[in-house]
């Protein structure tokens, strides 16, 4: 095994999650887990930074931790691949991990599971890096096993609530479903190419397809990442993954965990262009997931909920942009999204934890006064999202949008020009109800309605003496939204800063264009002689944002009363989009009842039948015994009888046998 | 032949029931006839049918009569200790079976044997079983305090047990008095109706005898005995040395065994005896 | 009928040595009084030790005589250590009939 600086990354985190764990053990140490996970994300980071030329040499470092798996010719070795798109993913993973484990530090403080939660964290970051960083597709489908582990551990952290369980259950089934493609995925490229490692595999990856697992292995990977990343029709697990406490809405459905079929895609890039069907598909489903997710949100009123849909939508934009070749833009949305998202959904926890777990957009409004703070920074996140000019989501999304553009005109394909106009509707959707969500809270009179939940303030209550002074979020009971404590507004501001300014640091001297070309994404733009859309697209979707943002101002600022006409007219569209298409409906019909009705059918002919006969072959010893018992006389004579029986009996057999 | 002992048997199985005693009426007379007649004719059948014509060597005849006047009394003496309502009177009904046993013995020149039977059970153990008979006795019902009690006058499930010990007995009579036709089978055994060997050959068997060797070297033969002189000697020997011979020379152990044995069950009887036991009486306890 | 009676063989003692001991063995399932069980037991002694001594006579081993030594030593200490044992029954239970000790039944 040999040491080297990479290897920290992965298993500094691994340590802090067994210490955190041992922080469980006992009442006082619970509370050294939030530092210590925070101090297990932030030093990878500070590695990861330090050691930079590590990840951007000319060709991609592979550095062999130790031999894991070597049966027969098939070998998987904790061996870790270190290119540009690797530093990019671990920034994202490790930078956003440790603002939002901060967050979390104030966000959790008093909860009796507190290190349960750093380390389920700790362990997430663990899983995840090694998902980024893995060389082998059996390693990266530890880390792809891992992270969903860790989600279901912690969207089921507030386990006594029946919602959350069921949650955490969807997501993880429904995540399997996806995991049984990219598992196929694996034993087709293990059958295809001799190995999983990826770099042999990319290095044997002809320029066409040779046999007829080439044209499926991209398909089976595509299924895992669409389950992971929540594309239609493997979506329903994330508004429900919601049940989770906020920072790992923020961390991991947002900025994260969903992001890795998107990197698994990117990685892989060179066996999905090997197939001419598998890209397009990507796009196809990429750009109508975003669609159908936007419409969904415009009409939630949960706002993590309308979040969850806005993730699902931007990862469609991701998809898409991996789709038409621009794998450059699929990443830099990665990227930026991770920032704005991660502080949209911190800040919407704040609101709700502010509001004593009311998450009902119709139940707030005006808390601008309330919470001058938040207000501004989701403004900045909303900002982001929506795609205004010169903040992150801008030059991502433009990239994204005008890629597709291009690649349709130039192609002549009227299909990917429809894609390209549908992401054109689908960017004024989302400006439209992202600031539906800011205007609806934080503008207008203020008048709210308090949530019943009182996560923090009883445990705070028991354990005064315990509280050591860090997140004085309450102290006594307050019925009242107030600001937070900088502990989690400080994170906050670092994102802000980050969904202002990374858009334009990561296009500065194109400096994301070049850590993805010299990755393993790497795609040769098709497009040298065509038309270039990139200036036309930026004034295109500023506009888009600015007339979103104008719309949402007027039916959700200034006239309210206009949006409830419009919600009334259009009440058959609304109620469709309220039951999110009846997606779950149909699911719960056609897979889950009849599973559970198969479950109970089988469950009565086991209790039945089976136990029946079961109970009938229990009966019989019973019954051997009680006619046996007729004979036992229980006096000496009765036994003297019988042994003058068993002596004639005996006589007989001698005489009779000759 | 063998249906003739399983009527024999079945007849006094049903003999013997009615003989038993019970609640109600039970036809002893008509029992006892009835298994005496059934007796009477299978000795009989036995004498017509079965037995070898007689010949000079045997046992003379008036061994014969005595045979059957001491086996006839050892069985009825036996019906009536099982039948009988006292005690006390079963256990003198047993003396009159050591007594006809005894007689049977001396027919067949075990002299010795008898006498010790009637010593040993007539003046041992019969003696201490009607001093506890007299020890543990207890009077009949208030109705008739002179009768048995009821657990003397009425016997249990007396079919089951006629039943089940008539088969027995039907069962080992066909093995007693099996053909020889079947010759591989080693139950079966093997000739029974060899008549009593004479006197002579008793004799010469005894000479090829270990015990008997020695014997011939202790009373005597020194230098050359011949074979007419030890038949001289050996033909007076009696019953009495015959045993003494076998037992001390050929079961010593055995014999000191016995001797262990007897101690034994004197201080066990000694300890069992000497136990205080409280009586159980349950109506006393509050 | 001389004739007849003129033989004595094996056959006719085992006979009645079977017949003692099966009379023993009905009386001693028959009878209820302790004593009179003990006295059957004693009965079917009584057909062994006839069937041993004819047998040791008709084939001329004395083996059986000896034999019937040892049963008459065993009888009698049986019979010794039986009686201790039923005047203690007799104590405890004030009453010779063996159906009273049947506790295991229930």
């Amino acid at each position: 095994m040999t040491f080297e600086l990479p290897i920290l990354i992965c298993w500094l985190p691994a340590l802090g999650a067994v210490l955190c764990g041992l922080c469980c053990m006992h009442r006082r140490l619970r509370v050294c887990a939030g530092p210590i996970c925070v101090l297990s994300i932030l030093l990878p980071f500070v590695v990861t930074l330090v050691g930079r030329e590590r990840f951007t040499g000319e060709n991609p470092t592979i550095v062999h931790m130790f031999n894991w798996i070597h049966a027969g010719r098939f070998i998987a070795d904790f061996s870790y691949l270190l290119d540009p798109l690797t530093f990019v993913m671990l920034m994202v993973v490790t930078g956003i991990g440790t603002l939002v484990a901060v967050y979390a530090c104030g966000y959790m403080a008093g909860d009796r599971g507190y290190a349960r939660f750093f380390a389920s964290v700790a362990l997430f970051i663990f899983a995840m890096t090694n998902l980024v960083m893995a060389d082998n597709l059996v390693l990266l489908y530890l880390g792809w096993e891992g992270v969903g582990l860790c989600s279901y551990l912690l969207i089921g952290y507030y386990y006594d609530k029946p919602s959350a369980v069921k949650a955490a259950k969807k997501a993880f089934i429904v995540n399997r479903v996806g995991d049984l493609g990219f598992a196929i995925g694996i034993f087709l490229t293990y059958t295809r190419y001799d190995t999983v490692s990826i770099a042999h595999v990319l290095q044997n990856v002809g320029p066409a397809a040779t046999s007829w697992e080439d044209h499926w292995i991209p398909f089976m990977l595509m299924l895992g990442a669409f389950g992971k990343s929540a594309q239609f029709p493997l979506h329903v697990w994330l508004p429900d993954a919601m049940e989770g406490p906020t920072p790992v809405s923020a961390l991991i459905h947002a900025a994260t965990m969903v992001t890795a079929g998107v990197y698994l895609i990117a990685r892989l890039m060179p066996l999905f262009l090997l197939s001419p069907y598998a890209l397009p598909t990507v796009a196809v489903v990429g750009g109508l997931t975003a669609f159908f997710a936007a419409t969904i949100a415009l009409c939630q009123y949960d706002i993590k909920r309308i979040y969850a849909y806005s993730t699902i939508s931007q990862l469609g934009y991701m998809f898409m942009g991996i789709g038409v070749l621009s794998t450059v833009g699929g990443i830099f949305h990665l990227f930026t999204h991770a920032f704005f998202k991660a502080l949209l959904f911190l800040t919407a926890g704040s609101v709700i934890h502010a509001m004593a777990g009311q998450l009902d957009l119709r139940k707030m409004s005006g808390l601008r006064k309330k919470m001058p703070w938040t207000c501004g920074l989701m403004f900045i996140g909303c900002l982001a999202l929506a795609g205004f000019p010169f903040t992150a989501g801008f030059y991502s999304k433009d990239m994204i949008l005008a890629a597709t553009l291009e690649r349709g005109i130039n192609h002549h394909n009227i299909a990917i020009i429809a894609l390209g106009v549908i992401g054109l509707v689908t960017a004024l959707l989302t400006a439209l109800y992202t600031f539906r969500l800011w205007f609806r809270v934080f503008m207008g009179p203020t008048e709210y309605e308090m949530g019943l939940d009182h996560h923090g303030h009883e445990e705070e209550e028991e354990e005064e003496a315990d509280h050591g002074g860090r997140g004085d979020v309450q102290v006594e009971h307050i019925h009242e939204p107030h600001e937070v404590s900088w502990l989690m507004n400080g994170p906050l501001l670092v994102l802000a800063a980050g969904a202002l300014l990374a858009g334009w640091l990561g296009q500065r001297h194109h400096w994301m264009k070049h850590m993805v070309e010299h990755s393993t994404a790497a795609v040769a733009d098709p497009d040298e002689h065509g038309v270039h859309l990139h200036t036309i697209m930026l004034f295109v979707s500023s506009a888009i944002a600015i007339a979103g943002i104008i719309i949402a101002a007027y039916f959700h600022w200034l006239r309210r009363e206009a949006a409830d006409t419009v919600t009334q007219r259009f009440a058959t569209v609304v109620r469709v989009l309220n039951n999110k298409y009846y997606v779950d409906k149909f699911y719960d019909a056609s897979i889950v009842r009849p599973l559970r009705t198969a479950g109970e059918l089988c469950f009565a002919i086991d209790r039945l039948a089976i136990g029946l006969v079961v109970a009938l072959v229990g009966c019989v010893p019973r019954a051997l015994g009680i006619s046996i018992q007729s004979s036992q006389k229980r006096t000496i004579q009765g036994y003297g009888l019988g042994m003058a029986v068993g002596v004639a009996v005996i006589l007989l057999l001698m005489m009779v046998m000759k | 032949m063998p249906y003739v002992l399983y009527i024999a048997s079945t007849l006094g199985a049903v003999a013997l029931f009615m003989m038993m005693p019970r609640h109600g009426y039970s036809p002893r007379k008509l029992g006892a006839l009835l298994g005496a007649v059934t007796l009477g004719g299978l000795w009989l059948f036995l004498a017509q049918h079965y037995l070898e014509p007689a010949s000079d060597r045997g046992i003379t005849a008036p061994a014969v009569v005595y045979h059957y006047i001491f086996s006839g009394l050892a069985i009825v003496a036996a019906v009536r200790v099982i039948t009988h309502d006292k005690p006390v009177y079963a256990a003198l009904w047993f003396v009159m079976i050591v007594l006809a046993s005894a007689g049977l013995l001396l027919v067949l020149s075990a002299e010795f044997m008898a006498v010790a039977m009637v010593i040993i059970y007539g003046g041992a153990i019969l003696v201490t079983y009607v001093f506890v008979i007299m020890l543990a006795s207890q009077p009949g019902d208030t109705a008739a305090p002179d009768d048995a009690p009821a657990y003397d006058r009425v016997s249990r499930e007396p079919a089951a047990a006629v039943v089940v010990g008539f088969v027995l007995l039907a069962l080992l009579l066909s093995a007693m008095f099996a053909t020889g036709d079947s010759t591989d089978s080693p139950w079966l055994t093997p000739n029974v109706m060899a008549q009593a060997p004479s006197d002579e050959l008793i004799i010469e068997k005894v000479l090829t005898n270990r015990a008997a060797q020695r014997a011939l070297d202790r009373i005597g033969g020194q230098g050359e005995a011949t074979v007419s002189q030890t038949f001289a000697r050996t033909d007076q020997l009696d019953n009495t040395e015959r045993v003494g011979l076998d037992l001390f020379e050929g079961h010593p152990l055995g014999l000191e065994l016995a001797g262990v044995i007897l101690l034994m069950s004197l201080v066990g009887a000694v300890v069992i005896a000497r136990t205080r036991v409280e009586a159980s009486q349950p109506q006393e306890k509050s | 009928m001389p004739q007849a009676l003129g033989s004595l063989t094996l056959s006719h003692f085992l006979l009645t040595g079977a017949v003692l001991f099966v009379l023993g063995l009905i009386g001693f399932l028959s009878r209820r009084n302790l004593i009179i069980m003990f006295l059957c037991t004693e009965m079917m002694f009584q057909g062994v030790v006839l069937t041993l001594v004819a047998f040791s006579r008709f084939q001329s081993n004395y083996t059986g005589q000896t034999f019937v030594i040892f049963v008459l030593t065993i009888a009698a200490a049986e019979a010794a250590m039986a009686l201790g044992l039923v005047v203690l029954l007799f104590r405890r239970k004030r009453t010779l009939d063996a159906s009273v000790w049947s506790a295991l039944s229930e």
